[in-house]
Order: C-alpha cells, then sequence, then structure tokens
C-alpha cells in the first residue's frame, strides 16, 4: 500500500469513527432519561455499540499510522482540537426530543448498515474483518429502530407531527453523510463508491420513511459539506467530554 | 390511565438442549417489541439462545399450595378445539420456572388439569401454562443479530476484567517490604 | 364454560391456622410465590420494600449518569455507561418482583413521583468529581451487595431470585469503583486529593445507607420473623465497615471518622455516633439534591408521555380494535 492510500484510508476511517463516537455520546445522553424503563436499556445499548465501534476504528487508525493501538484512541478522543475531529453535523446535533433521536439513529443505521455490507468485501483485510464484528450489531440497531419509526410515524397524530418536523430537520444532513471518497480508495477496492451507497441507503429508507407515513423531503441540491467544519454545537460537546480527562497533565485514569 | 404498556413475561434459553426458564416481565406495546426489550433487559450478557415472550394475561398460574385448595373439574363434553400449551413447572424450592414440554388441551384450564396430572406436576411446587400460539418466540435466525453480540461485549462488563484482589495484595505486600 | 373449572374446596381454615402454617413453611426454609397464601403485612412489606429497592436503582442512575459523558477514557465511558445501565435494568427486575405481588409498574411510579414513596437516601448527595464513581462504585455498590446477598435468600422466591440475578452483575459494578479508586489512591498528588475528597463525601452517607440502628427500626423485627431479611442493619453495616477500612487504609486514604478504632477483642472496627440527624433530612426529602432528582424523573415521565402514547396507539390500530 502507498503512502497516500494509507492516509487517505487513515481519514476516511477516522470520520467513521468520529460520527460513531459523537452519535454514541449524544445516545448516552438519554441514559436514565429515556421514555420507559426497557428502552432507556435497550437505548443505552446502542450507545455502547456505537461508542464501542468508535474504538474499533480508531485502532485501525492507530495501525495505519503507526501509532500505539492501546493509547491512541484516547489521544484522538480526549486531546484533539475541535478543528481536527471529522464529525458530520448529523450526529452533532443536540438530542432534540425522541422523534428526532429515533429517526437521526434510523437514518445513521441505515447508512452504516448499506456501508457495512460494502466494507465486509474491502481489499484492505483488517478494515473486512472489523466490518464482520461491527456488523452484526448494527442489524439489530437497525431492526430496532426500523420497528421504532414506524410505530411513531403511524402511531397518534403527536407523534406523525414530530416525526416529520424530525425528518426536515435532519434529511439535509443525512444526505450530505454520503460523501464521495478520494478515488484512489475506490479503485485499489477498499471503500465503496458513493453513488452506489446512495442508491443502496435510499432504497432502504425512503419506501420504509413512506409507508411509515412520513413525506420525504424534495432536496436536489445537496449543501456544501466540509468535514473539517463543524455546528456550534461540536464545540460544548468537546468541552464536556475532555473536561475530566485533561484536568490534570499527564495523569492515568 | 396505564401508561406503561401491557406486561409480557419472558422466558431464557441459555444453551442448546437446555429448557427456557422463566426469568422476568417487560412491559411492551406488542409482541414484536416485547421480543426486542426482552433481548435489551435479559440479554447484556451472554448465554443465551432463544427467547420467548408471552403476554401475562394469557398465562393461567397456579401453586401447589392454591391446587392444593381448589378442586379441577374436567367436563370432556365442553372442552374446545385442542391447540398446544406450553408447560412449565417450579420443581426445586430455590429454582424457577422450567418449561417442561406441551400438552394439547381445548383450554387453560385442562391444560393445567393434565400438567398437574403427571408425576412432575404432583410434586411441582408451581404451574403456569399457557397457549403456545400466544407466545412470540425468537428463531435460530435471531441467534446472530439478537444474542451474539453480548458475546463481544464482555470486556467492560465481567467482573472478571478487574484484577482488585491481586492488585490490593500487591499493593499491601509491597508497603509490608517498605517497613 | 370451558372444559374444566378451578373452583376453592370450602375452606373452613382460620387466618390463625393459616399464619401457623405460613411461618412452618418459613421454618422449612421453603419459598413463597404468588397465589400462595400470605399475610397482608407480609405483602404490604415486600411491596413497600421492592419498590423502594426499584426506586433506588432507577433514581440510582442519576448521579453517575452524569459522568458518562465526562468519563475520562474510552474504556471508562464503556464501563459507566454499562453500569448506569445495568442499574435500569436492576430497578427493572425489582419493578417485576413487585408486580408478581399485585403492584402496578404504574402505581409505583406514581408513587415515586408525587413524593409518597421513597428510596435510597445516598442518591440525593451529589456526584461532584470523577473520584466520586470509584468512591459510589467500592462505596455504595459495596454496601448495596451486602444488603442484596441477604435479600437473596429471602421467603419471596421472586425477589430472592431476582436478587440472585442482580447480585451476579453486581460484582462488576463494585470492581470497576475499586478499580478507579486504587488508580486514582495511586495516581498524582492531585489523583489523591480529589479520591480522598470523594471519600470524605461518601462514608458517612454510605453508612447510613444500611438504615437506623436495630433499636429505632420499627419494621426489623417481622422482616426477620417472616424471612424477608436474616441480618439486622446494624449487623450488615459491621461486616461493610470490617471489610471496607483495612483496604482503603492499605490504599494511603484515611476515613473520616476521628473516633474510628480497631478492637482486638471482637476483632471489629469501631465508628463514632452517626449524624441521624442528617439521615432523616435528606429521607424526609431535604437533602442536597432530592428536589434535582425528582425533577429529573419527573421530566422523563412527562417527555415520555406521547411516545408512549404512541406506540400504544399503534399496537391498538394494528390489533385491529
Amino acid at each position: 500500500m502507498t503512502n497516500e492510500l494509507h492516509n487517505a484510508l487513515a481519514d476516511y476511517l477516522l470520520a467513521l469513527a468520529d460520527d460513531e463516537l459523537i452519535l454514541g455520546h449524544r445516545d448516552s445522553e438519554w441514559c436514565g432519561h429515556a421514555p420507559i424503563l426497557e428502552e432507556d436499556i435497550a437505548f443505552a445499548n446502542i450507545a455502547l455499540d456505537e461508542i464501542g465501534h468508535a474504538g474499533v476504528w480508531y485502532r485501525l487508525v492507530a495501525d495505519l499510522r503507526d501509532e500505539r493501538p492501546e493509547t491512541y484512541p484516547d489521544q484522538l478522543i480526549y486531546f484533539r482540537e475541535m478543528a481536527d475531529y471529522r464529525s458530520a453535523p448529523l450526529v452533532e446535533l443536540p438530542k432534540g426530543d425522541w422523534a428526532l433521536t429515533m429517526l437521526r439513529q434510523y437514518l445513521f443505521d441505515a447508512l452504516e448498515s448499506v456501508r457495512l455490507e460494502r466494507l465486509a468485501a474491502s481489499a484492505y483485510p483488517p478494515l473486512a474483518e472489523a466490518d464482520a464484528k461491527i456488523r452484526t450489531e448494527e442489524l439489530y440497531h437497525l431492526r430496532h429502530t426500523t420497528a421504532w419509526v414506524r410505530r411513531l410515524g403511524l402511531g397518534t397524530e403527536e407523534s406523525r407531527r414530530r416525526m416529520q418536523a424530525a425528518l426536515e430537520t435532519l434529511w439535509p444532513y443525512a444526505l450530505q453523510m454520503i460523501e464521495q471518497p478520494s478515488a484512489e480508495l475506490v479503485e485499489a477496492g477498499y471503500v465503496p463508491a458513493e453513488d452506489d451507497l446512495r442508491h443502496a441507503w435510499e432504497d432502504m429508507v425512503i419506501p420504509h420513511l413512506q409507508d411509515s407515513g412520513l413525506d420525504v423531503p424534495h432536496q436536489t441540491i445537496l449543501p456544501p459539506f466540509d468535514r473539517q467544519r463543524h455546528t456550534e454545537h461540536l464545540s460544548a460537546l468537546l468541552d464536556e467530554m475532555q473536561s475530566v480527562a485533561r484536568l490534570i497533565p499527564d495523569a492515568r485514569w | 390511565m396505564d401508561t406503561q404498556w401491557p406486561r409480557f413475561i419472558v422466558f431464557l434459553q441459555e444453551r442448546a438442549n437446555a429448557p427456557h426458564q422463566y426469568v422476568g416481565s417487560v412491559h411492551a406495546p406488542d409482541a414484536d417489541m416485547a421480543l426486542m426489550n426482552a433481548r435489551d433487559v435479559f440479554v447484556r450478557r451472554p448465554a443465551c439462545l432463544s427467547l420467548w415472550v408471552v403476554p401475562a394475561s394469557a398465562v393461567l398460574m397456579k401453586t401447589a399450595e392454591e391446587l392444593a385448595r381448589e378442586t379441577i373439574t374436567y367436563n370432556r363434553e365442553d372442552d374446545g378445539a385442542k391447540e398446544p400449551y406450553f408447560v412449565f413447572y417450579k420443581l426445586l424450592e430455590k429454582g424457577t420456572l422450567i418449561h417442561s414440554g406441551e400438552v394439547d388441551a381445548g383450554s387453560p384450564a385442562v391444560a393445567l388439569a393434565a400438567a398437574y396430572a403427571t408425576d412432575d406436576g404432583q410434586t411441582a411446587k408451581a404451574i403456569w401454562v399457557f397457549p403456545a400460539k400466544a407466545a412470540r418466540c425468537s428463531t435460530s435466525d435471531d441467534i446472530q443479530p439478537m444474542f451474539a453480540p453480548a458475546r463481544a461485549k464482555t470486556h467492560f462488563r465481567d467482573q472478571a476484567e478487574f484484577h482488585i484482589t491481586t492488585t490490593m495484595q500487591q499493593i499491601k505486600r509491597g508497603q509490608d517490604d517498605d517497613e | 364454560m370451558y372444559g374444566a373449572t378451578v373452583e376453592p374446596i370450602e375452606d373452613a381454615q382460620t387466618d390463625d391456622n393459616r399464619l401457623r402454617e405460613f411461618e412452618a413453611r418459613i421454618a422449612r426454609g421453603e419459598k413463597i410465590e404468588p397465589g400462595d397464601w400470605m399475610p397482608d403485612e407480609y405483602r404490604r412489606q415486600l411491596i413497600r420494600m421492592i419498590s423502594q429497592h426499584a426506586h433506588s436503582e432507577i433514581v440510582g442512575m442519576l448521579p453517575e449518569g452524569t459522568f458518562i459523558t465526562r468519563a475520562p477514557t474510552l474504556r471508562r465511558k464503556l464501563i459507566l455507561l454499562a453500569k448506569v445501565q445495568d442499574e435500569g435494568g436492576h430497578g427493572q427486575y425489582l419493578y417485576h418482583a413487585a408486580e408478581t405481588l399485585g403492584a402496578t409498574r404504574e402505581d409505583m411510579l406514581d408513587a415515586l413521583l408525587s413524593g409518597r414513596a421513597k428510596y435510597s437516601s445516598i442518591f440525593n448527595y451529589p456526584a461532584l468529581s470523577w473520584a466520586d464513581m470509584g468512591a459510589i462504585g467500592w462505596l455504595v455498590d459495596g454496601a448495596a451487595i451486602l444488603n442484596q446477598t441477604m435479600l437473596a435468600k429471602c421467603s419471596y422466591g421472586p425477589y430472592a431470585r431476582a436478587m440472585k440475578r442482580i447480585c451476579a452483575e453486581e460484582n462488576f459494578h463494585k470492581r470497576q469503583g475499586q478499580d478507579i479508586v486504587i488508580t486514582l489512591a495511586t495516581g498524582t498528588p492531585e489523583q489523591k486529593v480529589m479520591m480522598q475528597d470523594a471519600i470524605n463525601r461518601w462514608w458517612w452517607p454510605t453508612l447510613m445507607m444500611f438504615g437506623p440502628h436495630d433499636t429505632d427500626s420499627p419494621n426489623s423485627a417481622v422482616l426477620i420473623r417472616w424471612g424477608i431479611k436474616t441480618k439486622t442493619n446494624d449487623e450488615l453495616r459491621q461486616m461493610f465497615i470490617n471489610q471496607t477500612v483495612p483496604e482503603l487504609l492499605a490504599l494511603g486514604l484515611t476515613i473520616p471518622d476521628p473516633d474510628l478504632r480497631y478492637d482486638e477483642e471482637s476483632g471489629n472496627w469501631r465508628i463514632g455516633p452517626i449524624n441521624w440527624d442528617e439521615f432523616w433530612q435528606v429521607v424526609k426529602g431535604n437533602g442536597p439534591c432530592n428536589q434535582e432528582r425528582m425533577d429529573a424523573r419527573r421530566r422523563a415521565h412527562e417527555d415520555g408521555r406521547w411516545v408512549r402514547e404512541a406506540l400504544a396507539a399503534y399496537a391498538e390500530k394494528q390489533s385491529g380494535t
């Protein structure tokens, strides 16, 4: 593998990891506050999985950058500045109400599942191996959130209204998430191309959203997307997340 | 008004050839969600191969003491169309209710009478029966997505990951050496 | 008319006879199951205890919950989230045990949110630093395990079985706390100060968790007679002190009790007087965080109402009624 290919793949995985970490963090904010006890427990499982997956991707980044996989993930999480984070606005948005939380998780899980399906065939073996571990968990998330979206969409007037509002907020951000990876990564067979992902994702989510009584917004012009720019919400999130780790220099926790 | 959703009794099978055991209940709006909730509540740690959930209202539950206080009258002519019922016994004082098989019966009371008439039924501390069709059961296809993930997650949830006793011994030994 | 009927036999037994038989069963070590005859007071005491215990798990998610987003390593973050989630799970098992006695979760939650029901006073103290995660795990969970190990042997089957399941998981909670305490106590000077401060704040409230002295505990006698409890508050408290003090001292930490001394004769660590005024103030709702904890629970319950209603409505539509 050439150096450029190494670096491009590390950047690609870093973005995946950051998305999982920040979404898992947002999900974890519900722990102890969810609408009913059973779902509090269920949603904490999803948060745990997402944060765990971030760890898997960060360790691959460590390998690609010749860093130590035991310590590098924590360095990335706790000692990187906001400008160096590569998370997308979709996951940075505050948790909102339960409709926004559940719908965001669903849109994300659907994208994850189509991406993971393709990464299983990645020509970079460590990526294909990691993918296998993550995929079973993501499949279950998708099952869970698919059931929830349907029930909230078709439940009461209020739940439909909240879901529709959440969909209008989230849709442009969700579309952004499907980016064109660098051409060399696609050519090397390491990662799937953008249009393939987009079609698979749309084929999955659009019919389900419609079956759930929701109107999918028409969006033809996509907002520009740059993973180096962030929402203002990320700044507060990182301040909180990194506060203890940065309290005492060189301390072990 | 009750906003906590109906209750489903949960039965869990830990490994192949082991019977399903009564472990608790979950609140859920419907059977599909009940099965998922049961997974999230009872399979945070590994050791699950199959789950059954059944509406609490569908289970006829009797303890040995109740059965000794009551008579079961069996009216063959009133028996409805037969269907399979799951039978659970509590046989050990400190144990829970364990699946022991099925009986065909036309009503819950007939199923109970049949379950009570067996050797196990006579010594059981409690007997539960419910129609098989009332239960929502996970399938072999569910094992991978529903129950396998817990096996990969023991590294942060398992007490064996923390070597406290050894560490404390080392610390205490270190102090003895200093003295 | 079904194929068979189950009817009560004419029953001439008096409640006195039944009570004698019930107490004989407990003396023989039998487990009482839902449906068995039991004195009303046994049922009432169990529902009171089990629902309080369930509420404590749910409210207990809150102080540690505030540190999930601040846990200082990826591993600690996963551990803490899994632990707080477990507490929700334990609350769930316990509500179920109370439900087998005829209580509904709706009523139990209503009692909690309206302030009629109590929960462990320990959770009305604030978690102020990361070191508190260690102190809560080691002290609070350590104390809870002693109580729960006893209750796993209790005479009511569903409660005993729930406790057995909880104890198996709770050891992880204590150990992750010990792991944090050891790390900080052997860490930088600032970390040691943090850890000592947390021990200073959590020590006495933890000792109060075991409840009033036996002489001031009105329910103790009947609970012991009916096999719900097998040890008194003071016995459990002393066990906790004896097992915890030497370990904390070995780590170079101190116990915030000038009267603490080792009694060679009995082999017990003796403590100074517990401030029971503080205990009763917190129980009555005047602790540092009572209001905050209840506000958080009420908000979650109210904000979640439309969600619960939506899923109930969907289920109703699907069942075609």
